[in-house]
């Protein structure tokens, strides 16, 4: 019986490490493949970057109307962003080369699904980018036209313009990530209407009379304004 | 500058009349006397040159004897949309309008242009014959008006454009952007050969502006004209915002445009002046400023996240103080303002934020410095008003260096 024992234990030792013999060189060439691409990495970054500085990346962004993608970038720098962003995409196809190497049936599968949900990925990048920016956009639009009107919740409207459509780039993205797409729809319809709902019925029912003479506060001050003072600008 | 393309009618009128010596626009409001008038003053001009009178096709009457013959000096001419319909935006109809006499100009081959678009206090429009006769008799390439001034009117002019202007040019322009201005066809010929240069077709709202420093720049002859009081349009509240920014971007454009020229200038000189000055009765007693201040206040409190942009944090420091002061002793000082004009002007040409919101947000404090300017004047030991600009634009001056150097260097620490 001990006999018996110890032909099992010497088998499975040597399953074990012949499993292990044959993963070996696999995981062997995935850290090789990290350790690749992670150089390979930074050497493009570093390429990208002087590139980008050699063209003047961040003041042409600005130039183009486009400082609030600095506002965004780490370091306020966008070339930075974009050669952090090369880097990390050099490396994360070393990854996949390396699990390749592995096995090749389930990487491949497992390449095929991720290469096919990167277009997703990209677009909600994007409407998420570009929600952001339109957000800060017209939140500072009202800010600074609401403050210039003179109105005390200026910054209180500014504040719900962005948030508003940050919701909605949220929503968008994920809507396109295909996460949980009816919980989504669900909740922006709520929460939208909602929103629209409480509105009408403070100005419909309980702030009636609040509102009412905010504005015709507002309407008083304009029309008061125009007759008193006597500046005249342009 | 782009030239406006003409309009079929007005083309057909321009090919009868084949030249002119002298185009004028009107886009002031003028009645069919009041035209007349003009015309009765232009024909006693010296040397008789021939003049067409461009008039909005709007207003012009059919049954003008004159308004479609070419064959009598001065001659009308009826142009579609002389007065082109932009509500809220003022600067840019007169704008839009000197593109139109400078397409005429161009076609009759005029030798001066002018533009009328002003009503003047207790004087006919018979004053313009005064504003192009240093034109005409004269070798001058650039007449602009002196207007006399009520001491709350055209503010906007008083306390940014004149003595900005004034510091980056050196020439002392009391109304560099007129609106009633006389050009030579050489200073248009320039203005016109440096935009095809620079290969920028400059935006439209920009031909006005660039009428002062195009001459200066290219060391042309700039003279004044005394004026009458000139009627200011009653203030819309609810647009200054947008009419502070429609004035000053094409400022603040022509500043990166012409940087070479106006960081040579040092100092500046008076331009010659004809006529005599005339005197206008100032309003005497306070006025109540609390709502300026009241919206300074405001923006100190909400617009820190974007001022913090543009402005260095000592300037930031002395706003809040100032927001902290009573309203009857509330005084913005000159230094403080016009560091705060440069860093503006600084900030319109890094692109900091948008350019729109980077000068809409300037209003505040524009009328906290016409708050502290009408309390000063207000107090019984402030200076007349003349002296008081004079002031403010030595201020402007003396803070050359400033922007100069800010300009120059813009990533270097500034406290």
């Amino acid at each position: 019986m001990w006999g018996q024992i110890k032909q099992a234990l010497a088998q499975s030792t040597v399953q074990f490490l012949t499993r292990l013999a044959t993963l070996l060189p696999g995981v062997v060439a995935l850290i090789l493949a990290l350790l690749v691409s992670i150089t390979l990495g930074c050497i493009l970054a570093v390429i990208v970057r002087r590139l980008l500085a050699a063209i003047q990346f961040d003041q042409l962004l600005t130039r183009w109307g486009l400082p609030s993608l600095a506002e965004l970038s780490p370091a306020n720098s966008p070339s930075l962003l974009v050669s952090r962003a090369t880097a990390a995409l050099v490396i994360v196809a070393g990854f996949l080369i390396g699990v390749a190497a592995i096995d090749a049936e389930w990487t491949s599968l497992f390449v095929r699904s991720v290469f096919g949900y990167i277009p997703n990925v990209l677009g909600a990048a994007l409407v998420l980018l570009v929600g952001s920016i339109i957000a800060r956009f017209l939140g500072r639009s009202v800010l600074i036209g609401a403050v210039n009107l003179n109105l005390q919740y200026a910054r209180f409207l500014s504040v719900g313009v962005k948030w508003l459509v940050v919701v909605l780039a949220v929503a968008m993205a994920l809507e396109h990530l295909r996460i949980a797409p009816g919980i989504v729809k669900l909740a922006f319809g709520i929460l939208f209407g909602g929103i629209v709902f409480a509105l009408a019925l403070a100005v419909g029912l309980g702030s009636k009379d609040l509102v009412t003479k905010s504005l015709e506060r507002d309407a008083q001050r304009v029309s008061n304004e125009n007759i008193e003072e006597p500046f005249r600008h342009v | 500058m782009e030239v406006e393309p003409l309009a079929q009618q007005a083309q057909q009128t321009l090919e009868q009349a084949e030249t002119a010596d002298l185009v004028i626009g009107i886009v002031a409001e003028l009645d069919q006397e009041a035209i007349t008038g003009v015309r009765d003053a232009l024909r006693t001009l010296s040397g008789l040159p021939r003049v067409a009178i461009l008039i909005d096709d709007r207003t012009a009457q059919p049954s003008d004897p004159d308004a479609s013959g070419t064959s009598t000096s001065p001659f009308l001419v009826p142009w579609p949309k002389l007065t082109p319909d932009t509500p809220g935006t003022p600067m840019l109809s007169v704008a839009l309008a000197y593109q139109s006499v400078f397409a005429a100009c161009e076609k009759l081959g005029a030798q001066y242009c002018c533009v009328l678009a002003s009503k003047l206090e207790s004087t006919g429009p018979e004053w313009l014959r005064e504003l192009v006769r240093p034109l005409v008799e004269g070798d001058v390439d650039l007449v602009a008006p002196r207007y006399a001034r009520h001491k709350f009117e055209g503010l906007l002019n008083s306390s940014i454009i004149a003595p900005l202007m004034r510091c980056l040019y050196g020439k002392r322009i009391h109304n560099p952007l007129g609106p009633d201005l006389g050009i030579s066809r050489r200073l248009f010929q320039r203005m016109t050969g440096a935009d095809r240069n620079s290969g920028n077709a400059v935006s439209r709202g920009n031909a006005l502006a660039s009428v002062a420093p195009a001459a200066v720049c290219n060391g042309l002859q700039v003279c004044e004209v005394y004026t009458g009081a000139r009627v200011y349009a009653p203030t819309d509240w609810t647009n200054i915002s947008s009419i502070v920014a429609q004035v000053l971007s094409p400022i603040f454009l022509d500043m990166e445009r012409y940087a070479a020229c106006w960081q040579r200038t040092r100092t500046s000189v008076p331009v010659s002046a004809f006529g005599d000055p005339v005197s206008v009765s100032q309003d005497e007693g306070s006025v109540d400023i609390s709502r300026l201040v009241e919206s300074f206040q405001l923006a100190n409190r909400d617009l820190q996240e974007i001022w913090g942009l543009v402005l260095p944090p000592s300037t930031l420091v002395e706003l809040r103080k100032l927001s902290r002061m009573p309203v009857e002793q509330f005084r913005m000082s000159d230094d403080l303002w016009v560091r705060i004009v440069y860093d503006f002007a600084l900030g319109h040409r890094l692109r900091i934020i948008n350019r729109d919101h980077l000068l809409k947000s300037l209003t505040p404090l524009y009328l906290a410095w016409i708050a502290s300017y009408a309390q000063a004047l207000a107090t019984p030991e402030e200076t007349p008003l003349e002296q008081r600009l004079e002031r403010l634009s030595a201020a402007y001056e003396s803070g050359k260096p400033y922007l100069v150097s800010r300009w120059r260097w813009p990533d270097r620490f500034n406290p």
